[in-house]
């Protein structure tokens, strides 16, 4: 019984984050809330630096002992090359704290801010935003 | 410079008189900063098509396809480039590879000039001149289908859209000003703004798009 409910749910979740991710590609300003952060702990289970955008896996422990995926979008990979983000000091095994804002209707979704990586080290990303703003006021970039 | 005040008392469209810069201006990589939809109304069946729209099935993007000119124009971050030539234009748009040829010859019609995307014909027949240093682009022969996804997710239009570029110089600023006619699916022309900025130094890079990642279809159990 447990398992079907939960089979059920997870049906659910699949679908729903179907639809959010597809909806994504369209605003991340409407689907992500901006104005809330969250600090997500886990483990890097894949990174896909990709366009038209990214995301990180995430395995992050349960408070019952088991573990669920939590999902970080991310800008474009080209993007992410011209605002000159070191990408590749986040690896797949690496237990980190990535910081997001949340989606507005999906608990296991966020929309990337900052990566607290192994060593200390704070992976930070402007933000296309920024970088736009930047340039516009004369600046090489953020 | 009467064309475009008279075009400008006949459709009400606020189309600039004349460029604040020079045409070599144009030349270079450029983000956008801002589109401004100017207003539409669509005939019955612009809105019928509009109504029955599903991005999940209909947007063209998740096969890596672009819709049109202006739905490319939409992305924020990819940026284009322009490089004006002596008999054409290039425009390059990094959002998915978009190389787009323009001829630049006296007389030529668009619906006489070769496909400007030859990876897409879809994106129809262009033909370029320059009115003072503002440079003019005409295309016709767009397949119908989907406008656009982003700015007004949902705009359709028909194989008898026809569209006018204005592409005004100033300084590192640059306007593409797009009017849209097409009597199917639209009452009247509308235009959309796209306002540039110069990105110093900056290049088009690969795109690279692969529908499998483009279609997140691994999050779709209907289809796993």
């Amino acid at each position: 019984m447990h398992r079907k409910a939960a089979a059920a749910a997870l049906t659910v979740g699949w679908i729903l984050l179907s639809c959010f991710i597809v909806t994504a590609h369209h605003s991340v300003a409407s689907n992500f809330d901006q104005g809330k952060t969250l600090d997500v702990k886990g483990k890097v289970k894949e990174i896909a630096i990709r366009n038209p955008h990214s995301q990180i896996t995430l395995e992050v422990a349960n408070s019952d002992g088991g573990t669920s995926q939590f999902y970080v979008e991310w800008s474009d990979k080209n993007a992410l090359m011209r605002r000159s983000v070191p990408v590749s000091k986040m690896h797949v095994g690496d237990i980190v704290t990535i910081n997001v804002n949340p989606s507005k209707r999906l608990p296991n979704l966020g929309y990337f801010r900052t990566a607290t990586l192994p060593d200390g080290t704070i992976l930070r990303d402007c933000g296309f935003a920024a970088f736009r703003e930047g340039i516009a006021n004369g600046k090489t970039g953020c | 410079m009467k064309t475009a005040i008279l075009v400008t008392l006949l459709i009400g469209i606020p189309l600039p008189i004349y460029s604040a810069g020079k045409r070599a201006e144009l030349d270079g990589v450029w983000i956008l900063l801002r589109a401004d939809i100017g207003k539409f109304r669509l005939t019955p069946e612009g809105e019928k098509k509009r109504a029955a729209y599903d991005f999940q099935k209909d947007d063209p993007d998740f096969q890596c396809k672009p819709a049109s000119i202006t739905r490319i124009m939409h992305t924020p971050s990819p940026p284009i480039e322009v490089r004006q030539h002596q008999d054409h234009v290039e425009v390059n748009y990094e959002f998915m590879d978009v190389h787009r040829r323009i001829p630049l010859k006296r007389g030529l019609a668009a619906k006489d000039a070769p496909y400007a995307v030859r990876k897409y014909p879809h994106l129809g027949r262009s033909a370029g001149q320059y009115d003072g240093e503002t440079l003019v682009v005409e295309s016709v022969g767009q397949r119908a289908g989907v406008l656009d996804t982003l700015g007004v997710p949902g705009l359709y239009q028909s194989d008898q859209m026809q569209t006018i570029e204005r592409f005004i110089p100033n300084g590192d600023r640059m306007q593409i000003v797009v009017t849209h006619e097409d009597p199917a699916y639209f009452l009247e022309p509308f235009t959309v703004t796209f306002n540039y900025v110069r990105l110093p130094g900056g290049k088009i890079m690969e795109w690279n798009c692969k529908p499998e990642e483009a279609t997140y279809e691994k999050f779709n159990p209907q289809k796993k």
